[in-house]
């Protein structure tokens, strides 16, 4: 490993003094939308006179490239905006901002002549898909609550873990496996209402970039995905106001100039009543349950000087439910400070404060109150660099240091007297990377780097070790801040392109990525009481290695976008759980866990119509995701969960009128793997089952089709609202939820399956208006 | 008119929403080459005690189990005391002497079909039931029992409890340790929403307390929750040896009675 690192260093180093030789001047700035003045992410800037060799806006949306003295045409364009063209003379480093139009409907199809949007073929990156938060709006969705994660879902090698549930498998991942990240915060739990709503709120997000594995150097702590959103910055022009108003949620978004074209803000909210349905229903026992969740996206910003900006940023979510005396609430916050800088035009910095934290409370009021409470936190400093070298060549590096606190459980009364505390956990995980991303002045490009994590598993505490039985062999005690177990990983990154024509390409990559933090989870849908657990003495850190390989190819001056890749992943320190595991309020949780293999690969195929009065796409993955422990079959390879053999999503949007828009998602999946029994016996005068083979039983296939269709009333004045109508489960086919077996109510000498449904034909009707 | 024409839509929506539906399914299921099941108990109470010896059927076949017959059956303790046991019917085998005493370790012996299963049980001592009360379902209206024991100290203790409604067993493996209670009173509620009957003034309900070793207690704390939400259902660890399904429990047992008000 030391030897590779050292010959990143060494070719890296060469690319720097080739760079020097030139005369070179610098264009640099941030590319806009005209009308909201967001910065637009991922917009390219190119020059005509050196084709190939545009480069594109971060996060913040700055760019900069750097090239010998001459006369260009430079060009701006990002899609969905009209390209902006301007002509410099380079003579000396110049700032050029551009502001881009929104391309109105009329304009289109001559945008689509005159731009090139062949993004996927020409970007290193491979695994990437991104996802327009326009596009969002037109395809239907349960409750008429448009929702980013359930989206993604229908890309290929994204599987969502089972409706009604917001978890999702990337590429065989567990659910616990995707790093989610809003403005950079950890999201600990993505799920609203037991999964059936993901916790972010569209409205207040700009943009989602999901990473199948192969993610930059920059990103880490998670071994299958990374999904980066990114919230609003707000208006900062005008002032404008758009809501909802749905069967079962309403939202209200409110952005403007805190000081105009400086600062904005914005300030985005929701709300369900589903439990205001519940008061209808004639059981006294659920007419008085509570049932909802609401949550608040803030963000404020500020442009200091040119060089200078700060960004405020803030998620706080709550959902409670509760049923007599019983009563659960639980929810993620999390906070963001930014500072952008520009060392100079080539070397932009951001540092980052973040805080996150998720933490449910159960609560139990039986003539006495007890109180069961469960969190965990993360403090977090991050600092970005980004250095244009040259116009072929970027570097990016940083670090990022975070305490973990964990608390796993503790019960107080009332008054907050506690009762029973289990042994908190503590961990400071720290990271250094570097990629370079050099572009070759043939075809070819690539990016590449590593990761350094350092993870230390903190006291105080009693920390044990266990026998095969699991029971507790040894103790050492810890006092506060001593070190427990350090781990080191180095984790390499790179990614290989290699553009045929202007058509197409061919890319390849490698990626090793490290998980510290693990999700205890055995039951069939995610719970919001699932406890994250530390690497530590028993537990090792989760490793992947993934290689994929993609081709990508664009018909049709790139009206047509085509891409298969296909990856192979071997994963190692997997967790599964013994027989009749106790997970919950556990001091020696650990004892609980076995520890085994993994590997997962697959075929995915996208072929996406992306303009058009019709557009959409068809993605068909075709995997296969192992596991491997001693313990279970005998220890041979068997099904994990979540391996789906077919796996098929089509998207249909069509635009009738300019009034008109109708939509249609069709998603087809092979069940997934699961213990079914093999027999049954008697204890104690009850029916118990046989179970053999772990996983060894499919679930029914899974399809549905849902429709839907928006209505764009005529613009009064400065007021804008749409109808979105919607039917989830068009053609009600009875879904599989889960299956389950019990002795026959009908004929008692007998057995049965029963098979439960959630959803069949739920339509929602949702109003939607803007000024 | 128009309330009670919105009123009629949203209770649609709601029945939409908030119902799921199940029904029965036909699955073709793994068949599995039958496998024995023991049952076997000692209690400090007086005997006959029973061991039951069955085997496992297929899933689509009948509730009937077919007794093993003919199985050489055996418990001992440590204590010199041996007994083979009779069968007075299929299946069922009883102790005809033995005594079973706390502190003492008993082992099971089963030879069926060429095949030798153990297992052993320590007795541990009695846990006396304090009280015995009805209360409200933390999820519902319902009533439900409740019994107070007071955990001995300074020891690892185990328990089983057994609900009987007008002398019928109700379903459910209810198991507790003192690991956040040593020494402590216990309470324990019986959460049995498979109970078979339901909770009438007047029915007289008894609860046995067993106290019981920690490999019975795996035993039946895995039995409780081998199915239902679990991912990865499988079979409870057992404490007889060789594969068979089943337990061998040597236990104490206290009972306790009312009559719900």
């Amino acid at each position: 490993m030391i030897k590779k690192s050292i010959y990143f260093i060494f070719i890296f180093l060469l690319f720097f003094d080739s760079i020097r030789a030139q005369q070179q001047y610098t264009i640099s700035g941030f590319i806009r939308d005209a009308k909201t003045g967001e910065e637009l992410i991922g917009a390219t800037v190119s020059i005509k006179e050196l084709p190939g060799k545009g480069v594109s806006t971060n996060a913040y949306g700055f760019y900069s490239i750097t090239l010998p003295s001459g006369n260009y045409e430079v060009k701006s364009q990002y899609m969905g905006y009209e390209p902006i063209s301007k002509q410099i003379v380079l003579n000396k480093s110049l700032k050029l901002d551009f502001t881009l139009n929104e391309s109105s409907q009329k304009l289109q199809e001559v945008v689509i002549t005159s731009k090139k949007n062949d993004e996927n073929v020409t970007r290193t990156q491979m695994g990437l898909q991104k996802m327009d938060i326009k596009e969002i709006n037109n395809i239907p969705v349960l409750f008429g609550e448009k929702d980013m994660l359930k989206t993604i879902q229908l890309l290929p090698g994204i599987k969502s873990a089972g409706e009604g549930n917001s978890g999702f498998n990337v590429r065989g991942g567990a659910s616990d496996q995707n790093l989610i990240l809003l403005d950079e915060a950890t999201v600990y739990n993505a799920s609203h209402l037991m999964g059936f709503f993901s916790v972010f709120n569209s409205d207040a997000i700009k943009d989602m970039s999901v990473y199948k594995g192969n993610e930059p150097a920059e990103y880490g702590g998670r071994l299958s995905s990374v999904i980066d959103i990114k919230m609003k910055d707000g208006n900062d022009k005008k002032y404008s106001v758009n809501g909802g108003i749905g069967l079962i949620s309403s939202r209200l978004t409110v952005e403007g100039p805190i000081v105009k074209d400086k600062g904005s803000f914005i300030v985005s909210a929701r709300r369900t009543y589903a439990d205001l349905f519940l008061k209808l229903l004639k059981d006294t026992t659920l007419n008085q349950a509570k049932l909802f969740f609401y949550d608040v996206n803030a963000k404020a910003n500020y442009r200091i000087n040119d060089k200078n900006r700060v960004y405020l940023s803030g998620y706080f979510g709550k959902d409670a439910l509760g049923i007599s005396s019983f009563g659960i609430n639980w929810g993620n916050a999390t906070g963001t400070i930014r500072w952008n800088h520009l060392f100079s035009d080539r070397l932009f910095s951001n540092t980052s404060l973040i805080f996150s934290n998720y933490d449910y409370k159960i609560n139990v009021n039986m003539g006495s109150e007890m109180n069961i409470i469960s969190q965990i936190q993360d403090y977090n400093i991050k600092q970005d660099f980004q250095y244009y070298a040259g116009i072929k060549s970027t570097l990016k590096f940083g670090y990022n240091s975070t305490y973990h606190k964990i608390i796993p459980g503790a019960i107080t009364t009332a008054d907050n007297t506690s009762m029973k505390n289990l042994t908190n956990r503590y961990a400071w995980e720290n990271a250094f990377y570097l990629s370079h991303q050099y572009k070759f002045s043939g075809k070819t490009s690539i990016e590449y780097g590593s990761r350094v994590t350092i993870f230390s598993l903190l006291g105080p505490g009693n920390f044990y070790t266990y026998d095969n039985k699991g029971n507790a062999l040894d103790t050492a005690k810890y006092s506060s801040g001593q070190f427990v177990k350090t781990y080191i990983y180095i984790e390499p990154r790179a990614t290989f392109n290699y553009v045929i024509n202007q058509k197409s390409s061919v890319k390849a990559s490698y990626a090793r990525n490290v998980q510290n933090l693990h999700l205890l989870s055995n039951s069939t849908s995610g719970n919001p009481t699932d406890l994250w657990i530390p690497s530590s003495n028993n537990v090792k850190p989760e490793i992947a290695d993934q290689t994929s390989l993609g081709y990508y190819r664009n018909f049709n001056d790139n009206k047509y976008e085509f891409s298969i890749e296909t990856y192979y992943k071997s994963l190692q320190n997997q967790i599964d759980y013994k027989n009749g595991a106790e997970l919950n309020f556990n001091d020696n949780v650990e004892s609980q866990l076995l520890f085994g293999k993994g590997r997962a690969y697959g075929l995915e195929l996208l072929f996406k119509k992306k303009y058009g009065k019709f557009n959409g796409w068809i993605s068909y993955t075709l995997s296969r995701t192992e596991r491997k422990f001693d313990e279970i079959n005998n220890g041979n390879y068997y099904p994990a969960k979540q391996d789906r053999t077919h796996d098929i999503s089509i998207v249909g949007i069509y635009e009738i009128s300019k009034r008109w828009t109708l939509s249609a998602t069709w998603v087809y999946n092979t069940g997934s793997a699961v213990t079914f029994p093999a027999g049954k016996y008697q204890i104690d005068g009850e029916t118990k089952f046989y179970y053999t083979e772990r996983n060894a039983s499919r679930m029914p296939a899974y399809h549905r089709l849902d429709i839907g269709a928006t209505w764009i009333r005529k613009k009064m004045d400065k007021f804008e609202s749409s109808w979105t109508f919607s039917l989830y489960n068009a053609y009600g086919y009875n879904n599989a939820y889960t299956i389950t077996f019990r002795d026959s109510k009908s004929d008692p000498s007998k057995t049965e399956a029963v098979q439960t449904t959630l959803f069949k034909f739920v339509p929602s009707i949702t109003y939607n208006f803007k000024f | 008119m128009k309330y009670n024409i919105t009123i009629a839509i949203t209770f649609f929506v709601l029945i939409i929403v908030f119902s799921s539906c199940q029904k029965v399914i036909n699955l073709d299921l793994n068949s599995a080459s039958p496998q024995i099941v023991i049952e076997g108990n000692v209690y400090d109470q007086s005997g006959p005690y029973l061991v039951k010896i069955s085997q496992t059927v297929n899933f689509d076949e009948s509730n009937v189990y077919s007794p093993v017959t003919g199985a050489i059956v055996e418990i001992s303790d440590n204590d010199g005391n041996s007994e083979i046991l009779t069968e007075p019917s299929s299946g069922s085998y009883i102790t005809s002497a033995l005594q079973g005493v706390s502190g003492r370790t008993y082992t099971l012996t089963v030879i069926s079909k060429g095949k030798t299963y153990t297992a052993s049980s320590t007795m541990p001592n009695p846990v006396n039931i304090d009280s015995i009360y009805l209360e409200k379902n933390m999820f519902g209206n319902e009533k439900i029992v409740s019994v107070n024991f007071t955990d001995p100290v300074n020891i690892s203790n185990y328990y089983h409890l057994i609900e009987f409604i007008n002398n019928g067993r109700q379903t459910g493996f209810n198991v507790t340790d003192d690991n956040l209670n040593q020494g402590e009173i216990i309470s324990y509620s019986f959460m049995s929403a498979g109970n078979v009957s339901k909770l009438e003034t007047g029915d007289n309900v008894t609860v046995w307390l067993e106290s019981i070793d920690e490999n019975v207690y795996e035993y039946f704390r895995t039995a409780g929750r081998d199915g239902g939400q679990s991912s990865s259902p499988s079979n409870p660890t057992s404490n007889i040896s060789n594969g068979a399904l089943g337990y061998f429990n040597a236990c104490s047992v206290r009972t306790i009675s009312i009559i719900a008000q």
